[in-house]
């Protein structure tokens, strides 16, 4: 086989200018050895799989008979074969990972044959939402695998995937996925528009479409969910939702969602209605400590000491005895401390991280308290706040909890609990005229819907859950027929 | 010039009138309405809350006619019954009219910070604040106003149970004899009720704005109910807390009430209180704001965002003027006196004239 391989000088063609520069390009010829036609393959060696090459395509390009292009779609064991005559596909085409097949008889035509190099990272458990019970597949970087995941979950036709490219440079696979029977049409219509919108060169992770497609880009909310899980993709698919897979990214974004949604775990599905609905409310008041609890103890300690009783008093009195800054010094201090351990662990290889973790929780909380520069009290509510505020099952929206602690310290040292107050007065407006995919942000908080409440702060068993939630503005809002489920008996029947 | 209508996807469900009407009514007079009514009528007093309250019924039934017949806000109404520039000479003077209410809110407010929290807080400042964050609210549109109207109605509801507190001090003998004044003391006292209950006439101003009006009819008049029974219920459980003579020396009895309250955690619960009740008054403000500025835009055809900073720059200018309690004093019952007079003189009257003028247009046709 190789005494016929002849090396030749690339033929100075216009769309081989920049390609030649590149080291993996490569461009062989071979002659047939039966009609002794020479013919050619063009490819990136980056890009393809040698292996589909040596094993797959040429035995079978040198060894068997033929003379004309449309032949090789006979010859060559790989579904993916094109005969096109545009030059102005080549370069998409090799970037793609296909092998130009070029024949001397025939110099006007030429054959595209797929042997993309697949490089798939294991499944791997979800980290980032991980839970004890349930699935343990997450997501992985490339979107065949991703949407292979999603399809074995959902294995009905009615499951649409559509397709674009974004990114000039970067040429970013893109798929949305809905439900054709369920979602409602205006908002499928709406993502891919905001998609074809998406004005931006490189395109290398699904945050980038959540930055760049959500409704008020200023917000410090995310307006897209998104999840490693593919579990979670199908109940949301099933729900009426769209989602949103890009090639390269892990994480797959879930459109329109609520506020209340970035507080439920998908674990709370699997677990007992009662046990699920009890956590939430766990979760949503640890998220209003988390943000509220230390601006409450600068306003108090600045403003209002009349609000403690007595007893109480005394034991914030004797903490802070010895400490020479005003409350909001010490608060911010040690906000600021946390922050820089969350942000030094996030940072550091996992090992180190908690290392590092346990040297600054323990030795700098406790030193500083020993120095006298922080009340311990402060230390014990800034602590459980920061532990209040991991309690968010989606890491997006644990970011933005931590940073609006912050404003709230601000307006809480200027006029007290009034100051708090007007901060989420401020909160509260901005959220309200929050929109995903132009459905109210806060649904159905407000516009309060109580049917949708069957699965916000509580989430009632599935029995109740007939109906598809009322702001998505499904096709069919029926998940099943509650009146044809089965009837509990009646006592001793 | 046919007028054009309100969007459907800018429409607000009609249940949502409920929380619109009860939040604008109920925001500064809450807190000292009490001592008011019980100069005239003593402590039969919560007889002519109910009978104010009933008058209301009958005001909102009116509204909704003149609404339902001229088909539109209070400028249809006028231009219907006066014509084009008549109408909306008539209709400009609402403009003032809820400027001078938010104004009255909002200073009223900033005074029971100063008096009972921050001595020392800058009346401009803290207004400028608050009139940043209506301005925000109301350039999110009609539905961000009525989102914080439910929610400054919703959320802070928790404190009506922190008046239970008070019920164990209470001695409700106080209340007896029953309906020992006159007719006449009762009806004064009905009069001062005004302030604590305007706001209603609101729904002929959002009235286009409501999907499908008519069934929002009734959730108006489950408002003004449910406004009425908390006010009667508030002020018995006053007038059984405070004795006569010493409610006469209350300012904000409701703000007394709050210092009875005891937790573990938490004494002197009116700092909460009154710190919370900044979410009550945002809606006030905000709505007056919105119908104030929304009615710049309807009668001389400018932009509403315009009108929007032209209200809060009115608001904050005149706000550094009233320093003192009395000059505070005098602009509420000023504003008492003028919704008193809109609600229960102009409105019969413009009822009267739209359904005058709805017989002699019928009769042109025949």
């Amino acid at each position: 086989m190789k005494n016929k391989r002849i090396k030749e000088d690339v033929e100075h063609k216009e769309w081989e200018q920049s390609f030649i520069k590149s080291k993996d390009f490569k461009k062989i010829f071979y002659y047939n050895q039966k009609t002794n036609v020479r013919f050619g393959l063009t490819f990136m060696a980056t890009l393809i799989d040698e292996n589909i090459i040596q094993d797959g395509i040429l035995p079978n390009l040198l060894e068997d008979e033929f003379s004309e292009i449309e032949d090789i779609k006979q010859l060559v064991p790989v579904a993916d074969v094109q005969i096109c005559d545009d030059p102005s596909l080549i370069e998409q085409k090799l970037m793609n990972g296909y092998v130009m097949l070029t024949i001397e008889t025939e110099l006007k035509h030429f054959g595209f044959i797929a042997a993309q190099k697949e490089i798939v990272r294991g499944l791997s458990h979800p980290e980032v939402e991980f839970s004890v019970i349930g699935p343990k597949e997450a997501f992985v970087e490339s979107m065949g695998q991703n949407l292979n995941l999603i399809r074995k979950r959902l294995p009905v036709k009615e499951l649409i995937i559509e397709e674009f490219t974004l990114g000039s440079l970067s040429k970013t696979s893109v798929a949305i996925l809905y439900m054709e029977n369920i979602t409602n049409e205006d908002n499928v219509n709406t993502v891919r528009q905001r998609l074809k919108n998406v004005k931006f060169d490189a395109i290398t992770d699904s945050s980038y479409i959540v930055q760049l497609i959500s409704d008020n880009s200023n917000s410090p909310f995310p307006q897209l969910l998104d999840t490693e899980r593919p579990d979670r993709v199908a109940g949301i698919l099933a729900e009426g939702k769209i989602a949103i897979v890009v090639d390269g990214s892990p994480h797959v974004l879930i459109t329109p969602t609520t506020l209340v949604e970035f507080f439920s775990s998908f674990e709370d599905y699997f677990l007992n209605w009662i046990l699920s609905s009890f956590f939430r409310l766990i979760r949503l008041f640890a998220v209003a400590f988390s943000i509220l609890i230390t601006p409450i103890y600068v306003a108090t300690l600045s403003y209002h000491y009349e609000l403690i009783p007595k007893d109480l008093m005394s034991t914030l009195i004797t903490s802070r005895r010895e400490i020479p800054f005003p409350p909001i010094l010490e608060a911010l201090f040690l906000e600021l401390t946390i922050e820089l351990l969350r942000e030094a662990g996030a940072r550091l290889p996992t090992k180190v991280g908690q290392t590092i973790g346990i040297v600054g929780g323990i030795v700098i909380g406790t030193a500083s308290v020993e120095a006298g520069l922080t009340s311990n009290v402060l230390l014990i509510i800034v602590a459980l706040a920061a532990l209040a505020s991991f309690t968010t099952p989606v890491y997006r929206m644990g970011n933005t909890i931590r940073l609006l602690r912050f404003p709230f310290l601000f307006f809480a040292e200027l006029w007290g609990l009034l100051g708090i107050v007007f901060c989420f007065c401020v909160l509260l407006t901005h959220l309200t005229r929050l929109t995903s995919l132009g459905r109210p942000f806060l649904e159905p908080l407000y516009p309060p819907r109580v049917v949708d409440m069957k699965d916000a702060l509580i989430r009632l068993p599935f029995e109740k859950q007939s109906k598809r939630p009322i702001f998505l503005r499904t096709k069919n809002p029926i998940r099943f027929n509650k009146k044809k489920a089965k009837k509990k008996k009646d006592i001793d029947e | 010039m046919k007028e054009q209508p309100i969007p459907e996807r800018l429409q607000i469900s009609p249940f949502l009138v409920f929380y619109m009407v009860m939040s604008i009514q109920i925001g500064i007079g809450v807190l000292g309405y009490q001592r008011i009514i019980a100069m005239d009528a003593g402590y039969d007093a919560w007889i002519s809350i109910l009978f104010a309250g009933g008058c209301i019924h009958v005001i909102v039934w009116l509204i909704y006619k003149i609404c339902e017949t001229a088909g539109g806000d209070i400028v249809t109404a006028h231009k219907y019954v006066a014509g084009n520039f008549i109408g909306k000479a008539l209709s400009a003077i609402f403009i003032a009219y809820f400027i001078l209410f938010s104004l009255t809110v909002l200073r009223t407010f900033i005074e029971v910070i100063q008096v009972w929290m921050f001595p020392e807080i800058s009346t401009f400042w803290f207004s400028f604040a608050f009139m940043a964050l209506c301005v925000y609210i109301i350039f999110g549109g009609f539905r961000t106003v009525v989102g914080i109207a439910f929610f400054g109605l919703v959320l802070p509801a928790y404190l009506l149970l922190t008046f239970g507190w008070a019920i164990k001090f209470s001695n409700f003998y106080n209340l007896l004899p029953i309906w020992d004044h006159s007719i006449k003391e009762l009806l004064t006292a009905s009069y001062h009720m005004s302030l604590a209950f305007i706001g209603f006439e609101s729904i002929i101003f959002f009235y286009p704005f409501i999907k499908e009006p008519k069934k929002s009819q009734k959730w108006a008049h489950f408002a003004v109910l449910t406004t009425t029974i908390i006010y009667t219920i508030l002020a018995i459980i006053t007038f059984a807390y405070f004795s006569e003579d010493q409610l006469s020396k209350q300012i904000w009895p409701s703000l007394t009430m709050w210092k009875i309250v005891e937790m573990p955690f938490v004494e002197r619960f009116e700092y909460i209180g009154i710190a919370n009740w900044n979410l009550i008054i945002l809606p006030n403000v905000c709505i007056s704001v919105w119908i104030a500025s929304r009615l710049i835009k309807r009668v001389f055809n400018i932009r509403q965002k315009a009108g929007v900073f032209f209200v809060v720059a009115a608001v904050l200018s005149i706000i550094n003027f009233l320093d003192t309690r009395k000059e505070i004093n005098t602009l509420n019952d000023y504003v008492g006196k003028m919704g008193f007079i809109f609600n229960f003189i102009y409105i019969p009257l413009l009822f009267a004239a739209v359904m005058m003028t709805k017989k002699l247009k019928k009769g042109k046709k025949k």
